[in-house]
């Protein structure tokens, strides 16, 4: 049996201090836990006001230093006023989503009702929580952004890789958390209409693009209401100078 | 025996390869003696619970009921103790009531030790094992990873070197009960006084032939005196920003059991004749 | 690296006063020091006896949710309400069963027993060992400072009122020096036929 000191050493991230790598020798072995590192750089916003939820995700797919796309869209819709964001290690996230989305479709169509948002929330932890258990877990860090059906209500999730779930007025992830909570700390109220919500979520991009190191690719922004889910056109083009 | 839920284990290494600490289990940083003498045998513990340098419970029970006349004392991971016990009281009772005899010592030791041995130390139990059976007084240590000894007298847990300089200056043969009482208690006291991981009070449990007699808190050295004054806040000191009050009346409303109706008219179930 | 049991954060206290309980928490949700939520509640009803839950927050749903389904399970069977001492012995054995992979969480548990009519309060460990107390239970990153607070504060026989002030006090002043706790604090006094819930002012920073 491996005890814990022959594992290799490991590095950790200076922002979010999760381990950086362990080699693949052990992988097989060993479940690990860590955030690969580029997820800190993937940015996930996420703002609700009075009658929506907005959900942000930065366009950029990365691999190690290379981007490989400028137009990736990290969300996926599970019903018709439930979105899913998400970011983490290439692979788990886009199959982590789309299993997420496809059960979400399969028991909009078995019971002819969606799930509620937070219904929702809780049925993807229970996944992640029991994807966490075995031998190699899902490295995704989630964010649900969704309008009740019944009572018309925005909501928003905020689910870490550990499958940690706390209801939200706003969320980030990533490197985006330590610039963008603060702005919403200060600037953020439960009743904004959607006009001000934007606002809020320009200054956000606005600090990210000034503060983040590397070039995201600008925000795909998507919004939910109780009408629907609809991509809202977001000029990114604009320079901003850095302090 | 269902048997222990491995599921979070692989996580759990993973974690603590990361270098996450392991949790810290109550432990009962503890003196537990026991003291054959003349027709009986006595055991005795002391009542601290610590978390690290941290007092966890102050007046836990470190005495053990397996069967009617076999008791134990547990030192090590509290709750190792707890359930090791437990599980093999629950064992000892079924296997006498399919032999019909009382339960014997060695049978509860043997036991103790065959379980302990097959998790190979991973379950921190030491016990100390006394009891009378029809073949006699039986005083037993048994150790983490399965070793028994049987003597006269015998000690354990973080306190067990202070308790034993006791037994070892004032112990004698053929000791009576009111003297072995004594000398555990005493030994208890050396560890309360002397050990950092035991404090609080003395419990003591004597086992005869006729009657099995558990003394809580047999010695109490270390009252706590009431507080001279009071510290109360005046009401209205918290700000509140919001209350909520639930009547039980008003249960109902947040639980959903409801009373039903027995006999609901036009309702009747059917049933095979 | 930091415990698993540090790096969300929170605290739990529960205390016990004449013929009532109290159980309070605080509201932090956070990763290390990033706060990622101020309305993270760690107490859980289960008819009406209180388990608070402090530790890995991922632990703390999932630990809530398994015994939500156990004590619903109960009360479907067995047709009545779960006791505060069943449900402490449904949280040691589900506990325990985890001895070699743990759930990383510290439960604390309030409520009156509708027999005996007596209170009753307890602590755990995390692998299911019960503390059984008779006056307060402490859990949580702000633990230490709880036991302090308590400790000065507690007093036996506190009608339901100056329990409410003493819990709340002895709380707020721990999460205080505690970084990784506050933002807000929840308390419940439970009295024989009702419950009272309240949301306290506490510091935000």
């Amino acid at each position: 049996m491996l005890e814990a000191r022959e594992f290799p050493p490991i590095f950790l991230c200076p922002v979010c201090k999760a381990p950086q790598l362990i080699t693949s020798k052990y992988a097989s072995t060993f479940l690990f836990i860590y955030q690969p590192p580029k997820s800190c750089q993937e940015v996930l916003l996420g703002i609700t006001g009075k009658d929506f939820t907005l959900i942000a995700a930065s366009k950029a797919a990365m691999r190690g230093a290379t981007i490989l796309k400028a137009s990736d869209d990290k969300t996926r819709q599970l019903n018709k006023h439930t979105l899913m964001a998400f970011s983490g290690e290439a692979g788990d996230t886009v199959q982590f989503a789309e299993y997420i989305q496809a059960n979400a479709q399969l028991y909009s169509m078995r019971n002819e009702a969606d799930l509620s948002p937070s219904a929702m929330a809780n049925f993807v932890r229970r996944e992640l929580a029991s994807s966490l258990r075995s031998r190699k877990p899902y490295m995704v860090n989630l964010l649900l952004g969704g309008v009740d059906p019944i009572t018309d209500k925005p909501s928003l999730h905020w689910l870490d890789y550990l499958a940690a779930l706390a209801p939200v007025p706003y969320a980030a992830h990533g490197y985006a958390q330590y610039y963008c909570l603060s702005i919403l700390d200060k600037h953020h109220q439960p009743d904004i209409d959607l006009e001000r919500g934007l606002e809020l979520l320009r200054l956000c991009t606005d600090e990210l693009k000034r503060r983040l190191p590397i070039d995201f690719k600008g925000v795909l922004v998507k919004v939910v209401t109780k009408d629907g889910i609809r991509e809202i056109d977001y000029d990114d083009s604009k320079q901003v100078q850095s302090a | 025996m269902p048997g222990f839920d491995f599921s979070n284990h692989a996580r759990n290494a993973a974690l603590h390869a990361q270098g996450f600490p392991l949790p810290k289990a109550t432990s009962t940083g503890t003196t537990i003696v026991g003291c054959i003498f003349d027709g009986g045998v006595v055991i005795a513990a002391d009542t601290r619970a610590t978390s690290g340098p941290i007092v966890a419970d102050k007046n836990c029970e470190k005495l053990h009921y397996i069967s009617p006349q076999i008791w134990c004392a547990g030192a090590g991971t509290a709750a190792d103790t707890e359930f090791t016990t437990a599980l093999i009281s629950s064992q000892l009772e079924l296997h006498a009531l399919s032999t019909g005899r009382n339960p014997r010592v060695v049978t509860c030791m043997t036991m103790l030790k065959q379980h302990l041995f097959q998790h190979q130390g991973h379950i921190g139990a030491y016990l100390v094992v006394a009891g009378v059976d029809p073949t006699g007084v039986g005083l037993f240590t048994v150790h983490a990873h399965g070793s028994t000894d049987k003597l006269p007298y015998v000690t354990m847990g973080s306190g067990s070197l202070a308790a034993m300089s006791v037994f070892e200056t004032q112990w004698k043969s053929n000791i009576d009960r009111e003297g072995a009482i004594k000398l555990a208690a005493d030994a208890i006291q050396a560890g309360i006084f002397n050990d950092l991981g035991s404090g609080s009070n003395v419990d003591v449990c004597v086992i005869t032939k006729e009657k099995t007699t558990l003394m809580r808190n047999y010695i109490r050295p270390n009252e706590r005196e009431r507080k001279q004054r009071s510290y109360v806040f005046k009401r209205g000191t918290t700000a509140v920003l919001r209350e909520k009050v639930v009547e039980r009346v008003d249960i109902g409303k947040y639980v959903t059991v409801h009373e039903v109706p027995l006999e609901a008219e036009g309702e009747k179930m059917e049933v095979d004749a | 690296m930091s415990s698993p049991f540090s790096i969300n954060g929170g605290a739990c206290v529960a205390m016990v006063g004449k013929d009532c309980v109290a159980i309070a928490c605080d509201l932090r949700l956070g990763l290390q020091s990033l706060t990622v939520s101020n309305n993270f509640p760690k107490i859980f009803p289960y008819g009406d006896v209180y388990l608070g839950l402090t530790g890995l927050a991922t632990d703390v749903a999932t630990v809530s949710d398994l015994l939500r389904y156990k004590v619903n399970l109960y009360r479907l069977r067995e047709e009545r309400a779960i006791s505060p001492q069943t449900l402490a012995n449904l949280v040691s054995s589900s506990l325990y069963e985890r001895r070699f992979g743990p759930f990383f969480v510290s439960p604390v548990i309030a409520g009156i027993n509708h027999t005996t009519g007596k209170p009753f309060i307890c602590g755990f460990d995390s692998i299911g060992c019960i503390d059984f107390a008779k006056d307060f239970i402490v859990s949580g990153t702000a633990s230490d400072q709880l036991f302090g607070t308590c400790e000065g504060l507690w007093e036996p026989d506190l009608a339901p009122e100056d329990l409410f002030e003493t819990i709340s006090q002895a709380l707020l002043n721990a999460v205080d020096r505690d970084a990784l706790s506050g933002w807000g604090a929840h308390v419940y006094i439970i009295e024989k036929d009702k419950v009272t819930k309240r949301l306290l002012k506490g510091r935000q920073d």
